[in-house]
C-alpha cells in the first residue's frame, strides 16, 4: 500500500486537485456574470465530459502500466456501429450493450497481444490499429450515419439508463464517477493495482518478482477496449445516431487529460483521482476560456500551454517527492 | 432508336447523362447505345475523387452518389477523404495523377494551392473537374474543366435570409441582433464562403453583429461542448447557425443544453443529418440547406465519363435546396444516404 501511495502519489495527489480547484475558482470568479457556475453550464459539462472521460480513465490505467493506446479513436466508433447493427437486427438495447462490452474488450485484447508479443512500441502498434479499424469502419459503414432513435427513443428505459437524469445530475456523470471508483479500487487497493504500478515503473523488476507483465498489460488493454465500447454506446445513445466521426481526436485528448492528471508518460506514476480530475481540468479550461470570451480561435493555444504547465508542475512535484524519499 | 431493346441500366445511364448538362442529343443516345449488349457505357474507365472531406455523414452521401454512378456506368471510382489536411490532399492528388486515371474530380479548397497541380495534370492529359468547392474566381482562377457543386456564397445567403426574415416576422429588432455561426473547421473555404453569404444577408437586413467561431473539429461531442459554451457566453445571440453538417446536427442539443425553448433562438444550417432532421421536426431548427451532395459524387462520375466520350464540360449547380418542417417528411427517409 505504502508503495502504491509512493511513486509520486503523495504530492501529485495534492497537486492535481489543487490545480482543479484553482482552475474552477478562476473561471467562477472571472467569467462574466459568473456564467461558469450557471447550472446550465455545469450540467452541460457533466453531461458531455464523460464521453471522453470514460475512455480516459482506462487510458490512465494503461499509461500507469507503461503503455499507450491510440486506437481508441477507431475502436469507439466501431463499437458504436456494431451496437447500431445489433439494434437493427432486433437485439434488445440492454442485451446489445451487454454483448458489446466483451467485444470492445476483445478489440483491446488484440492490441495487448500485438504489443506484448511483438515487443514493438505500443505507440506504433496502436497507431497502426487506429488506421486499421478506421479503414474497416469506412468499409463496413460506408461512412453512413445510422439513426438509432427508432430502436432507442429519447424516452426509452435504455436512454434513461445511459443518458438520463437523476435529479439534476446527468447519468453520464454518475457512470463516469462509478467507473472511476471501481478502477480506483482496482488500482489502489487490490493486488492487481500493485502489479500495474510495478509493470509500469520497472518491468524487469516486476518480472523478477514473478509478475506476469504481459498478462497485466493485456488486461489493461482489455479494460480500455471495454470502456471504448461503453463510451461509444453512451455517446451514440445521446446523439441518437451512430456517426463515423465519433471519437475522432480522443486518442490525443485522452493522453493530454491523463498527463494533466499527473500520470507519467514513462509509466508507474499516477492515481485515479488525478486522472478523473485531469479530464475535467481540460474540459473546464476549454469551456471557461470561451465563457471568458477569449477569441474562440485562440482556445486551443491556451489548452496547449496549460498542458505544458501542468506537466511541469507534476514533474516538479514528483521529483521533489523522489528526492525526499531518496 | 434502334430495334435493339434498350436495357433499363442503359436508359438510366443515358437519362442521367442527359440530366447532367441538359444535353440529351441524338448523338449521345446513339453513342451510349453503341456499347455492346451487356456492356456498360464506361467499362474500363477509372475515376478518382480527391476531396478534402472526412469520415462524416456529408461525405458518406457524396461517396454513395459516386458508387451508384460507377455501378450504373460500369466504371471504377474511388474517393479520398484526407480529413481537411491540405498537404495530405495534395499528396493524394499526386498519387491519383500517377495512377493515370481517366479523370479526377477535385475539391478546389484553396485558391492558390491547386492552380499548378491542376495545370500539370491537364498537361499530362488527365481531365480534372472541380466538385464541392471551387476557386473564388471560378474558371478564371483555376483551369479545371468545369465545376459541379453548390454556389456556397449563395447558399449562405439563402439560409441567412431565411432566418432573418423569420426574425423580422417575429418582430425582433435586427439592428440589435447577434448572429453566431459555428464552423467545425472554420478555416476551411466552405465555412468562410458560406459565412460570407450569411454576412451578405445580414448586411441586407441591417445586422452588424456577426461572428464565425471555432467548433473544435468534426467530433460531435467536442462541437456540442464548444457551441454550448459559446451560446452561454453570448446570451445576446439571436441567430445560431452551423456552417456544416456536424454543427447543424448539434443545434438542437445545444439549444436544449442552454435551456432554450424551440424558436427562442432562430437556428439553421446545412445538410440533413439525423440530428438536423429531429431538430426540424421539433422546431428547434428552422431551416437547413441541402446541397444535394449526392449529385456531386454522382455527376462527378457522369461528367468525367461524358468528357472522355464527347469532351463535354457542363457546370452544374447542385445546391440551395431549402429544407423546412414543411418538406422534411419527404427528405427524412433519404437522410444519411441520398440527402
Amino acid at each position: 500500500m505504502q508503495r502504491r501511495l509512493g511513486q509520486g502519489l503523495w504530492l501529485s495527489f495534492i497537486s492535481t486537485p489543487l490545480v482543479f480547484i484553482i482552475t474552477f475558482l478562476i473561471f467562477w470568479a472571472f467569467s462574466p456574470g459568473h456564467r461558469f457556475v450557471d447550472p446550465r453550464n455545469l450540467a452541460a459539462i457533466a453531461k458531455l465530459t464523460p464521453d471522453l472521460g470514460v475512455v480516459a480513465l482506462g487510458i490512465g490505467v494503461l499509461m500507469i502500466c507503461g503503455e499507450f493506446d491510440l486506437s481508441i479513436a477507431s475502436v469507439l466508433p466501431l463499437c458504436s456501429f456494431l451496437f447500431a447493427q445489433l439494434l437493427i437486427a432486433g437485439v434488445d438495447p440492454f442485451a446489445a450493450l451487454a454483448l458489446m462490452i466483451p467485444v470492445g474488450a476483445s478489440l483491446g485484447l488484440i492490441n495487448g497481444v500485438l504489443v506484448t508479443r511483438t515487443g514493438l512500441p505500443s505507440f506504433i502498434i496502436t497507431l497502426s490499429m487506429l488506421l486499421f479499424w478506421r479503414g474497416v469502419l469506412y468499409v463496413v459503414s460506408g461512412l453512413m450515419p445510422i439513426s438509432i432513435l427508432p430502436y432507442v427513443p429519447t424516452d426509452s428505459d435504455f436512454t434513461h439508463f445511459l443518458t438520463g437524469l437523476v435529479g439534476p445530475v446527468p447519468v453520464q456523470l454518475l457512470w463516469f464517477l462509478g467507473i472511476a471508483v471501481v478502477l480506483g479500487i482496482v488500482l489502489h487497493l487490490g493486488r492487481f493495482g500493485n502489479w500495474i504500478y510495478a509493470t509500469g515503473s520497472n518491468p524487469d523488476a516486476a518480472r523478477a518478482m514473478g509478475i506476469d507483465t504481459r498478462l497485466v498489460k493485456m488486461v489493461c488493454y482489455m479494460i480500455v477496449g471495454a470502456l471504448c465500447a461503453f463510451a461509444g454506446i453512451m455517446q451514440a445513445t445521446r446523439l441518437g445516431s451512430f456517426t463515423a466521426s465519433q471519437g475522432i481526436g480522443f486518442e490525443l485528448k485522452a493522453v493530454a487529460a491523463v498527463v494533466v492528471g499527473g500520470v507519467s508518460l514513462r509509466g508507474g506514476v499516477g492515481n485515479m483521482l488525478g486522472i478523473a480530475l485531469g479530464v475535467f481540468i481540460i474540459q473546464i479550461i476549454d469551456n471557461g476560456l470561451i465563457l471568458l470570451q477569449v477569441p474562440v480561435f485562440g482556445v486551443n493555444t491556451f489548452i496547449g500551454l496549460a498542458v505544458i504547465l501542468f506537466v511541469i508542475i507534476n514533474n516538479l512535484a514528483n521529483r521533489q517527492f523522489a528526492e525526499q524519499t531518496a | 432508336m434502334s430495334s435493339q431493346k434498350m436495357h433499363r441500366r442503359d436508359f438510366l445511364a443515358v437519362t442521367a447523362a442527359a440530366a447532367a448538362g441538359g444535353l440529351l442529343s441524338p448523338m449521345m443516345v446513339s453513342e451510349a447505345m453503341a456499347a455492346p449488349k451487356g456492356q456498360k457505357p464506361a467499362e474500363g474507365m477509372y475515376f478518382r475523387l480527391v476531396t478534402h472531406g472526412a469520415d462524416d455523414p456529408f461525405w458518406a452521401v457524396v461517396k454513395q452518389g459516386m458508387m451508384d454512378a460507377a455501378e450504373l456506368y460500369g466504371c471504377k471510382a474511388e474517393i479520398d477523404l484526407p480529413g481537411s489536411d491540405l498537404a495530405l490532399q495534395q499528396k493524394k492528388f499526386q498519387e491519383a495523377v500517377a495512377s493515370k486515371p481517366d479523370g479526377i474530380a477535385l475539391v478546389i479548397n484553396d485558391d492558390q494551392a491547386w492552380d499548378k497541380p491542376v495545370e500539370d495534370a491537364l498537361a499530362a492529359g488527365i481531365p480534372v473537374i472541380g466538385i464541392n468547392n471551387d476557386d473564388k474566381e471560378g474558371a478564371a482562377g483555376n483551369k479545371r474543366l468545369c465545376y459541379i457543386g453548390q454556389n456556397e456564397r449563395r447558399a449562405g445567403y439563402v439560409i441567412g435570409r431565411t432566418l432573418f426574415e423569420a426574425g423580422k416576422a417575429k418582430g425582433i429588432d435586427l439592428s440589435k441582433a447577434h448572429v453566431a455561426m459555428c464552423g467545425e473547421v472554420p478555416t476551411a473555404m466552405y465555412a468562410q464562403v458560406r459565412f460570407a453569404g450569411v454576412k451578405d444577408a445580414a448586411d441586407e437586413f441591417g445586422i452588424t453583429s456577426i461572428e464565425l467561431f471555432d467548433g473544435g473539429g468534426i467530433e460531435m461531442t467536442t462541437v456540442e461542448q464548444r457551441m454550448t459554451a459559446y451560446l452561454l457566453a453570448h446570451p445576446e445571440t439571436t441567430f445560431l447557425l452551423g456552417a456544416g453538417g456536424i454543427g447543424t446536427d448539434r443545434l438542437t442539443s445545444v439549444l436544449k443544453n442552454a435551456g432554450k425553448a424551440p424558436g427562442e433562438i432562430l437556428a439553421g444550417g446545412f445538410d440533413t443529418t439525423p440530428g438536423t432532421v429531429e431538430g426540424l421536426k421539433s422546431d428547434y431548427v428552422l431551416a437547413t440547406i441541402d446541397q444535394q451532395q449526392y449529385l456531386q459524387g454522382y455527376f462527378a462520375v457522369v461528367v468525367l465519363y461524358l468528357y472522355n466520350k464527347f469532351r463535354l464540360t457542363p457546370n452544374i449547380d447542385t445546391g440551395g435546396y431549402l429544407v423546412t418542417k414543411e418538406n422534411i417528411e419527404f427528405i427524412e427517409p433519404l437522410s444519411g444516404k441520398y440527402r
